[in-house]
């Protein structure tokens, strides 16, 4: 199975080109387009309970589905928002994607959902976090571009930018400088990223586009 | 002892793997920590306990990190029981490193309980003074705004409302209450206050007014009445709220709070929709219990000094009680007056502390006013 990002960074969406016996899981309503030689099977994101609890805590949707070449053609996926899409190779390591940021995995991936902990929720990180370990190629979406970060002892990110991180790194809240600048820089609560692994940021937050948004609606 | 037959699931980083990092296999042997990464090739390390560098953290704060000297290799693992069998499986050579790591870890979460627990108690004690502010706030700052403003506000008030069938002036049952109007305006905060009164066919018992002085009167409250002066107390409690201007208040408190929340969390455009309707709906229908207790103790000032004995207000309370107090849907006027002992209880208590007058009985017709509703 080959599979190509096109339209990077902006418009990023993904050409899966697949032969027979190939199979691909995606979020509910990421296809844009497929060959009608590929049949799609639709199922509960593992299990109806955890399908739920992903639904609230990970913003992705109650179902996942199930492509499959009977015979070679494409699949093109795609993701809501703008921006880009990158390839995640899992090999038998864990990776914490932030909520609503998945796209499709090869079927040897496992999706879960984690509890990030209070700072997370405190740095509008979110309270959980998906969970993708196993082996296989994991895709997933950020608005803006992605770009990332081998962080060896201590990085300093905005809060709404993290888009997915290995579990060899740790989160802390902190204030993006002393009580005056943290409250009149536009800072406010950063997240601290500490310890030894790669971080994914995006270059835009929705954060970011929903204030500049409202301050211009009145 | 270490147990070679007890595998633990971590992961490795090192430049030799593609990419940097795999996940791994990893088992405790006589001397040292060993991985047998998952990644294409299996590629296996391993790390003498003796040359073997701690540390805890990742993003549960539990994973536990074994570094070569050179930080070339690295071995983790956030399993349970890993340090546990890593002080066990290393002979005491890991132990000192691995109490010092314990402690930093319960020193940590101490300090992050301590510091959550602080900024709650914080944000509560910000949150408290912040309302009560607004709420003083939004009293002195009402009384630098022009009555005007009370009286536009209303106007547009009334017109949203969809008002039943109103009664024409020359009724006697309109009559009557422009007639109390008349009475208590002399004796209200403020006289120039332009008190307009309109009565409202409708078997509801209820009353109301809106910022600068336009009342409502439903007949069913005039029926309801046993006097005259039953009906000037409500009136005396309704004009009360437009001459302490409990509407503007209300608004302000509403649009203040969503103020303070705007500059302490950022942008909140919904909220701010959310509240003018807030705002809106707190002139039209209800005050807080403190306006009320404070146009209950307004009217009963009003009322005796136009001689008219408060007591009367709270007849009037002790009546609707007693007899509609529960029939759902038509003694609006108490229902949406919360806590009904303790205000005939203050009512009672503040006319002890009044100067004793002789009270005089409205000379109004009372019934014919009601015999024509019939």
């Amino acid at each position: 199975m080959q599979v190509d990002i096109r339209d990077r960074p902006s418009f990023a969406n993904m050409l899966v080109q697949m032969q027979p016996g190939d199979r691909i899981i995606a979020e509910a309503g990421a296809m844009a387009s497929r060959s009608a030689s590929i049949s799609m099977s639709t199922r509960w994101s593992g299990g109806v309970f955890r399908a739920i609890l992903k639904r609230i805590f990970g913003s992705e949707s109650l179902f996942v589905n199930e492509f499959t070449a009977e015979s070679p053609g494409h699949l093109v996926l795609t993701q809501p928002y703008p921006g880009d899409i990158v390839c995640l190779e899992l090999t038998g390591n864990t990776m914490f994607l932030q909520p609503g940021a998945f796209i499709a995995c090869e079927p040897g991936v496992s999706l879960g959902l984690g509890w990030a902990g209070i700072r997370s929720f405190i740095a509008r990180e979110g309270a959980f976090r998906l969970k993708v370990t196993g082996h296989g190629r994991v895709w997933f979406g950020a608005y803006g571009a992605i770009f990332t970060k081998d962080v060896v002892g201590e990085y300093v990110v905005d809060s709404g930018h993290l888009v997915a991180y290995e579990p060899t790194v740790g989160i802390r809240v902190a204030l993006a400088g002393g009580i005056f600048s943290s409250f009149f820089s536009g800072e406010g609560i950063v997240t601290r990223v500490h310890g030894q692994g790669k971080v994914y940021l995006q270059s835009r937050s929705f954060g970011g586009l929903v204030a500049w948004t409202n301050a211009h609606l009145y | 002892m270490p147990d070679p037959n007890r595998t633990f699931h971590g992961g490795v980083f090192h430049d030799s793997i593609p990419g940097g990092r795999s996940g791994a296999k990893i088992q405790l042997r006589r001397n040292e920590i060993v991985a047998e990464a998952t990644c294409e090739g299996e590629p296996f390390f391993s790390l003498p306990f003796d040359d073997c560098d701690l540390d805890l953290g990742g993003a549960s704060g539990r994973m536990v990190f074994c570094r070569d000297p050179e930080k070339t290799l690295t071995i983790f693992c956030e399993e349970r029981g890993f340090m546990d069998e890593l002080r066990d499986g290393s002979y005491g050579v890991l132990a000192p490193q691995l109490d010092q790591l314990t402690r930093l870890r319960k020193g940590e979460t101490h300090r992050f309980h301590f510091w959550v627990i602080a900024s709650t108690l914080l944000l509560t004690a910000i949150c408290v003074g912040g309302y009560f502010g607004l709420m003083a706030g939004a009293k002195a700052a009402v009384k630098a705004v022009p009555i005007s403003v009370d009286e536009r506000i209303g106007g547009m008030a009334m017109q949203s409302l969809m008002l039943e069938e109103r009664l024409d002036d020359n009724h006697p049952a309109t009559v009557l209450v422009r007639q109390i109007v008349d009475k208590l305006k002399p004796h209200s905060a403020i006289p120039d206050m332009n008190f307009r009164v309109a009565v409202i066919k409708s078997d509801q018992v209820n009353a109301f007014a809106v910022p600068g002085g336009q009342m409502c009167v439903y007949t069913g409250l005039i029926k309801k009445a046993k006097s005259p002066e039953q009906i000037a107390g409500v009136i005396a409690h309704e004009m009360s709220h437009a001459t302490l201007r409990h509407g503007l208040r209300a608004a302000g408190q509403s649009l203040g709070i969503i103020a303070a929340i705007q500059v302490m969390i950022g942008d909140v455009g919904g909220l701010v929709a959310l509240g003018s309707q807030v705002a809106q709906q707190s002139i039209l229908t209800s005050y807080s219990r403190g306006a009320e207790t404070e146009a209950d103790l307004e009217g009963a000032r009003m009322l005796h000094d136009a001689k008219i004995d408060p007591k009367a207000m709270a007849d009037f309370f002790e009546l609707l009680k007693s007899e509609m107090g529960d029939i759902p849907g038509i003694a609006v006027w108490i229902s949406s007056h919360p806590q009904h002992a303790d205000r005939v209880n203050n009512i009672m208590k503040f006319q002890f502390g009044l100067p004793e007058t002789d009270y005089q009985k409205l000379e109004l017709d009372l019934k014919a006013a009601q015999d024509a509703l019939q």
